[in-house]
C-alpha cells in the first residue's frame, strides 16, 4: 500500500510539474496557478491560460492516461500467459496499428471512408490493430490453443503485418517513410481536448473491470490446473482478459502511435515493489506507468520542439534504471 | 511426443512408433538438403539467363572438380557469373540461416522460453547501433573505407550488449527471465539512441538506415564468406555436442542442477558462442529476423524437443528457408529478403501452429 501511495504521489505531482515545461515560458509555481484558475473559472491572463489549459493540460492527461493503460495492460498480458517477456503488443496489436497509420499516411487510404487526414490514420490503426487479437480469438474458438501457442499465433501475424508494412515502407518516397516511422516510435504532441474523453472512458473502465478481476487473474497465475481446482475456466478468463486488454491499447495506441517499453517495464518495476499480486499489482503499475510517462514527456518537452520523441525517452532513461532495478533486487520477482 | 501414449502401447506399436519418427527425422533432413540443392541451382540460373537448369549443376560441379572451360566461351562466362554473383549469395542465405536458426535453437532451450531468439540479448540492437552510426554520423572504428566501416562497426556494437550481459550476469542471479529481461532493457537502450539518430537525420539517410535494418544479402562477395563460415561451423558443432546439456536446461535450472550442470558457467558459454556467431553473421547480412525464430518451432512441430535432432534439422531447414526468400526476392528485386521471408514463411507458421495443436501431446 505504501509503494501504491508512493506512486500516485510521483504521478501527480509529476502532472503539476510537468504543466510548466515547453516552448511557452512559464514557471511550474505559475502554470499550477493558470490551471487552477481556470478551474475554479477566474481566467487572469488569456495567452497564458491558452498554453497551460488548452495545449499542455490535454498533453499531460494523455501521458497519464497511457501510462496507466499500457503498464495496466502490460501486466495482465505478463499475468496471462506467465511470461515475463509479454507485453501490451505480443498479440501483435502494434503491427496491425503500425499498417493501418502506415497506409493512410504512404496511400492516404481509409478503412472507413467518411474519415480523412489525420482521423483517418487514427481509425486504419484502431481497426487493424484488432485484427490480429480477432484471429487469435477464431482459431482458439475452432481448435483449443495454450497460451504458448496463442503467443506464437500472434507473432505469426505480427510478422505478416509487419511485413506487409515493410514493404510499403521500402516502396515509399523518403518523406513518407520518414514521418511513417515517427509514427511508430509514438509521440503524445498530438494530443487534444478532442481526443481525451474517449481514451480517459475506455481507460477508465477497463482498468476497473481488469481490477475487478484481479483474484481470478491471481490464480490464473499459479496455473491453468489450479484455475480448474477452483472451479473456474482458465480459457475463459483469458480470453476475456485478452479482449478487455486488446481494446484498452487499441484506443490507447491509434492516438499516440505505438509507445513502447512501458508496456513491458512498468509492471515489472511495480511487481519489483510490490509483489506479483493482482490487487495492488494493478493500481501499482497504472500509477508508476502514468508517473514514468509524465516524467519523459517533460524531458520530451524540455528537448525541444522537434527533438526527442517520448517513447525513445522513456527507453533512454528507463533502460538503464531498469538494468539498475534487476541487480539491485535481493530476490528475483519472478521465479 | 511419443512418449505420451506409450503406457497402454504393445512392443510391435513402439517400435512402428520408433521408426515413424526416425523416417520423419530422415524425410525433414533430406527434404531440406535437395531443397537447398535446388533453390542453389535456381539462383544461379536467375544470375545467368541462357542455361538451364541441368548445366548449371554441371558448372558447379565441374568448378569445383577444377575443370575449366576454354576461355570466353558460353560456359566461361556463365561459370564466372555464377561463381563470382550467384554462389557468394546462396552460400551467404545457406550460412546464415543456418547460424540464425542454431542460435536461435539454443536460445530458445536455454532460456525455456519460446520467445526467445538469437536478437533478445540485443546483440541486434547493438550491431543495428554499430551500423547506423557509421551510416548516419559517419563514425567508424576503421578506416577502410564505407563499407568495411559498417561491418566493423556493426560486430562491434555487438559486442557491447553481449559483454554487458556477461559482465551483469556475474553479479546478480541469474535466472532466465533476469537475463530476458536484462537483454530487453539493454536493446530498448540501444533502440532508442537508434531512433534518436534516425529521426534527427534527414529522410534518405533514414530510408537508407532503414534499409540495413531490415537486412539484406546483396552486396555479400567471396571476401566476407571465410569469416562467416568459420565462424558458423565451429558454432554449430559446438550447439550439437553439447545439444545434450541444453536438453536438460531446458527443464529448468533446477532440475538441471539437480543432473549435474553448472548451470551459470554453462548459460554464459552459450552466452558468448552465441554473441560471436550472431555478431559474425548480422554485422554482414543486416538483422534478418524470423529465421532464428521461426526455424526451430517449425523442426520442432515435426520432431519433437529433443535438441539433439532440433539444431541440426533447423540448421537445414533455416538454410532453405533463407535461400528460398532470397530467390524469390532476387525475382522481385527491390524487396528486401526479411521480408519476403516474413510474408511467406508467417502463414505457413500459422498453419502448422493450428495443425498441430490437434493432435495430441502436441508441445505447445
Amino acid at each position: 500500500m505504501l509503494f501504491i501511495a508512493m506512486f500516485i504521489a510521483m504521478a501527480i505531482a509529476m502532472f503539476f510539474v510537468t504543466l510548466g515545461f515547453g516552448v511557452y515560458r512559464i514557471t511550474v509555481p505559475e502554470a499550477i496557478s493558470v490551471f487552477f484558475d481556470h478551474i475554479t473559472g477566474n481566467v487572469t491572463d488569456v495567452r497564458d491560460d491558452y498554453y497551460v489549459w488548452d495545449i499542455r493540460t490535454p498533453r499531460a492527461i494523455g501521458a497519464l492516461i497511457i501510462g496507466a493503460g499500457l503498464s495496466v495492460a502490460g501486466a495482465i498480458m505478463q499475468n496471462d500467459f506467465k511470461n515475463p517477456l509479454a507485453d501490451p503488443y505480443t498479440m501483435g496489436i502494434s503491427s496491425g496499428a503500425f499498417l493501418g497509420a502506415t497506409l493512410s499516411i504512404v496511400f492516404g487510404f481509409s478503412i472507413l471512408p467518411m474519415f480523412d487526414g489525420i482521423n483517418a490514420t487514427v481509425v486504419n490503426s484502431f481497426i487493424l490493430s484488432l485484427v490480429p487479437m480477432t484471429i487469435i480469438l477464431v482459431v482458439t474458438r475452432i481448435r483449443k490453443l495454450s497460451p504458448a501457442a496463442m503467443i506464437l499465433t500472434g507473432i505469426a501475424v505480427m510478422f505478416l503485418f509487419s511485413s506487409i508494412t515493410q514493404i510499403i515502407m521500402v516502396i515509399s518516397p523518403s518523406e513518407d517513410m520518414a514521418s511513417a516511422y515517427e509514427w511508430r516510435v509514438g509521440s503524445l504532441s498530438s494530443m487534444t481536448w478532442e481526443c481525451i474523453p474517449i481514451m480517459a472512458a475506455v481507460a477508465a473502465i477497463i482498468i476497473t473491470i481488469l481490477y475487478f478481476l484481479s483474484d481470478k487473474l491471481n490464480v490464473m497465475y499459479a496455473g491453468d490446473r489450479a484455475v480448474q481446482t477452483f472451479g473456474e475456466k482458465a480459457d475463459v478468463i483469458r480470453i476475456i482478459t485478452l479482449i478487455l486488454v486488446s481494446l484498452l491499447t487499441a484506443a490507447m495506441i491509434c492516438y499516440t502511435g505505438t509507445i513502447g517499453f512501458i508496456g513491458l517495464v512498468g509492471p515489472h518495476v511495480a511487481r519489483i515493489f510490490v509483489g506479483s499480486n493482482n490487487r495492488y499489482l494493478i493500481p501499482a503499475s497504472a500509477a508508476f506507468g502514468s508517473a514514468f510517462v509524465l516524467l519523459a514527456d517533460t524531458i520530451a518537452k524540455i528537448s525541444g520542439t522537434n527533438g526527442l520523441p517520448v517513447g525513445v525517452i522513456c527507453s533512454m532513461i528507463g533502460g538503464p534504471m531498469f538494468i539498475w532495478i534487476l541487480i539491485r533486487q535481493r530476490k528475483s520477482a519472478w521465479m | 511426443m511419443m512418449n505420451s501414449e506409450s503406457g497402454d502401447m504393445t512392443k510391435e506399436q513402439m517400435k512402428t512408433e520408433y521408426y515413424r519418427s526416425i523416417a520423419k527425422k530422415l524425410a525433414l533432413l533430406v527434404v531440406s538438403v535437395l531443397g537447398i540443392v535446388l533453390f542453389v541451382g535456381l539462383l544461379s540460373v536467375s544470375n545467368y539467363e541462357g542455361i538451364g537448369l541441368k548445366e548449371t549443376y554441371e558448372i558447379i560441379w565441374n568448378h569445383i572438380c577444377g575443370n575449366e572451360y576454354p576461355l570466353k566461351s558460353l560456359e566461361w562466362w556463365a561459370d564466372r557469373y555464377i561463381w563470382n554473383m550467384a554462389m557468394p549469395h546462396a552460400l551467404a542465405a545457406i550460412l546464415a540461416g543456418m547460424g540464425l536458426a542454431v542460435c536461435g535453437t539454443m536460445m530458445q532451450s536455454m532460456m525455456s522460453n519460446p520467445l526467445a531468439d538469437p536478437y533478445s540479448t540485443g546483440i541486434s540492437s547493438g550491431a543495428c547501433f554499430g551500423a547506423i552510426s557509421a551510416i548516419i554520423i559517419g563514425i567508424t572504428m576503421n578506416s577502410m573505407g564505407e563499407e568495411i566501416g559498417i561491418v566493423t562497426n556493426a560486430f562491434l556494437g555487438a559486442m557491447i550488449p553481449a559483454l554487458l550481459i556477461v559482465f551483469l550476469s556475474q553479479r546478480i542471479h541469474m535466472s532466465p527471465a533476469t537475463l530476458i529481461l536484462l537483454g530487453t532493457a539493454i536493446s530498448y537502450f540501444f533502440n532508442s539512441m537508434i531512433t534518436y539518430m534516425m529521426v534527427t537525420t534527414d529522410a534518405d539517410t533514414l530510408k537508407s538506415a532503414y534499409m540495413w535494418q531490415i537486412g539484406s544479402l546483396d552486396g555479400i562477395g567471396w571476401s566476407m564468406l571465410p569469416i562467416m563460415f568459420a565462424v558458423t561451423a565451429t558454432g554449430s558443432a559446438v550447439v550439437m555436442m553439447v545439444s545434450k546439456k541444453l536438453n536438460v536446461l531446458s527443464l529448468g535450472d533446477n532440475s538441471a542442477i539437480s543432473l549435474g550442470v553448472d548451470v551459470q558457467r554453462f548459460r554464459t558459454a552459450c552466452l558468448i558462442l552465441m554473441a560471436i556467431m550472431t555478431a559474425a553473421i548480422v554485422s554482414f547480412t543486416g538483422i534478418i529476423g524470423f529465421v532464428g525464430l521461426v526455424a526451430p518451432h517449425l523442426v520442432r512441430m515435426v520432431v519433437g524437443s529433443d535438441n539433439k535432432f532440433v539444431a541440426p534439422l533447423s540448421m537445414a531447414v533455416g538454410a532453405l528457408l533463407l535461400l528460398a526468400a532470397d530467390y524469390i526476392a532476387f525475382q522481385l528485386s527491390s524487396i528486401p529478403v526479411g521480408v519476403v521471408m516474413s510474408i511467406i514463411g508467417s502463414p505457413v507458421f500459422f498453419a502448422l501452429i493450428v495443425y498441430q495443436s490437434r493432435r495430441p501431446g502436441a508441445i505447445y
